[in-house]
């Protein structure tokens, strides 16, 4: 069949279109116009069908495992696909990594080098016990995103604008360095044994969750990165939909419980912030795919990010 | 119910924006006057009050935006309702030593005349429906001078400002204590000066495309 390109102002990409089997897959699509303009690879097109103008609706965007006889409603000889170029783009993986990075070295910056001294405090400081388990809690966290990011999360074919590395590492890396000059900071002030443990040990058994609730999700899709959508199901998930959040927030709680410093529990809560943004949009697309219609199952009453409040 | 909602909406704008209107226009009359018979020293003690009124009263246009009783985004609203008011509360009412500075009163000018032409196009925009094509004119191009000359007398007060808020020591907070927190008011002055510099070609930029959007829509009507 015949696919014409055209860009979102009209203009064809592809003078005179491509040539393709009817058969083809919108993958194939993909190769054929990055074969012809070099500078697009496939994760960079964004293809959808034309919406008439004027209307209010979102326009279709071309899944690249189906076949491109699903979207020509019928008529296979010819088909109109709209292109659109999301940029020079990065691996989710990739972008974990360069986020995460920061506070793991960051962080030991501020507990082993004399930093406080350019900031006018004396060189010679006391290390209070909570300091180091706190640097050991940090990095430890950090060192399992990183392991979970190569070797557990099994991301969905898609990638990420290149811009957001800035972005992320800007938040990351600056909330990393803000947590860590105050809790290595030489006039710190420690919290009690007995809370400090508390701190810990509920920090501790919340990444140990929070890790299983990954181990869960990455059975949900299969290898062939897939990346559909299945109900959560087994442990947590049972009563909220984005236990991986939960246990995630709950683990900075510990952390924060046992260090106390108002820019750990800054971080918590906009990292909160956030992730209940992703989850609201999670447990929305859940309940609207399976609504118990058709055959399909009903998804659950759950919480949606944080029992008891969410 | 609609139909009444959206007077009652008219009503209380037109109200607003005249009433802060009229503190501007007192400020401005006010600088004016006193520049004329006392000196520029004198300045920011004839305009206090009306000033810190009229300015403050602006936050309310942060919370018309966010319920959607205007549709100016809060994105742009708000850093630049923050910037004055970190300039008129956080430098000037705090640190009388610079309010016999010369700058106090570049910037009330340039801030009064600005506000003056903003809130009586808003007010007759509100009241009659739509405002006259040289009030639609002067919204839009007073700022290419008024912005410029706001800015330099806000980065400059800042700036003499910080040897009297290092020596204060006012609005900081120092370590030790059991929240493990501290703020130095003298540093998050050179953060904002920092700033200052994308803020302020950004926001320039920002009020070019509405010009262009405002004036050549008006063109076409």
């Amino acid at each position: 069949m015949k696919v014409l390109v055209v860009t979102r102002s009209g203009k064809e990409l592809i003078k005179g279109g491509l040539q393709l089997n009817d058969s083809a897959t919108v993958a194939d699509l993909q190769e054929a116009i990055h074969k012809r303009t070099r500078k697009y690879y496939p994760s960079r097109q964004r293809l959808t069908l034309p919406v008439q103008p004027g209307s209010k609706e979102r326009p279709t965007v071309l899944h690249y495992q189906k076949s491109l006889s699903e979207y020509t409603k019928g008529s296979t000889s010819e088909l109109t696909v709209v292109f659109k170029d999301l940029g020079p783009q990065v691996k989710y993986s990739t972008l974990f990594f360069f986020e995460y990075l920061g506070p793991l070295l960051l962080y030991p910056i501020f507990y082993y080098f004399p930093v406080y001294k350019y900031f006018g405090y004396k060189e010679e400081r006391v290390i209070h016990p909570v300091q180091t388990y706190a640097l050991y809690y940090w990095c430890f966290h950090y060192f399992k995103r990183i392991m979970e990011t190569f070797f557990v999360h099994r991301f969905s074919h898609a990638t990420s604008p290149i811009s957001n590395v800035f972005r992320n590492c800007a938040y990351y890396w600056s909330f990393g360095a803000f947590i860590a000059y105050f809790v290595n900071h030489p006039l710190y002030t420690p919290v009690s044994d007995f809370q400090m443990k508390i701190g810990f040990g509920f920090g501790i058994v919340c990444q140990v969750a929070n890790f299983y609730c990954h181990l869960l999700l990455r059975n949900l899709r299969s290898p062939s990165g897939n990346g559909g959508y299945q109900i959560p199901r087994g442990f947590l998930f049972n009563i909220v939909t984005c236990a991986n959040y939960t246990t995630e927030i709950y683990q900075w709680l510990g952390f924060n419980i046992a260090t106390q410093t108002v820019a750990g529990y800054v971080f918590m809560v906009v990292a909160a912030g956030i992730m209940t943004n992703w989850a609201l949009g999670k447990h929305r697309r859940l309940k609207k795919l399976f609504d118990g219609k058709e055959g399909r199952p009903k998804y659950p009453r759950r919480w949606v990010i944080l029992p008891p409040f969410l | 119910m609609a139909g009444i909602l959206s007077l009652v909406r008219r009503i209380y704008l037109s109200f607003y924006n005249w009433i802060v209107f009229f503190g501007w226009f007192q400020v401005f009359y006010l600088a004016v006057n006193t520049l004329k018979e006392s000196g520029h020293e004198h300045v920011y003690d004839a305009v206090e009050k009306p000033l810190l009124l009229a300015q403050t009263a602006a936050i309310l246009e942060i919370l018309h935006g966010l319920v959607g009783l205007v549709r100016s985004p809060v994105s742009a609203t708000l850093p630049q309702i923050s910037s004055r008011l970190y300039v008129m509360w956080g430098i000037l009412w705090s640190f009388p030593e610079l309010r016999s500075h010369i700058l106090v009163s570049s910037l009330v000018i340039s801030w009064s005349v600005t506000e003056i032409i903003r809130y009586s196009f808003f007010g007759t925009k509100e009241a009659f429906g739509s405002a006259p094509s040289w009030l639609l004119w002067l919204r839009y191009s007073t700022f290419l001078l008024l912005y410029p000359s706001g800015i330099t007398s806000e980065v400059g007060l800042i700036y003499s400002a910080l040897p009297y808020i290092k020596e204060s020591g006012k609005y900081s907070l120092r370590m030790p204590n059991k929240w493990n927190f501290s703020f130095d008011y003298y540093y998050a002055g050179l953060v904002a000066l920092g700033i200052y510099v994308p803020g302020n070609p950004h926001m320039y930029g920002y009020m070019l495309g509405q010009r262009k959007k405002a004036l050549s829509k008006s063109k076409k009507e």
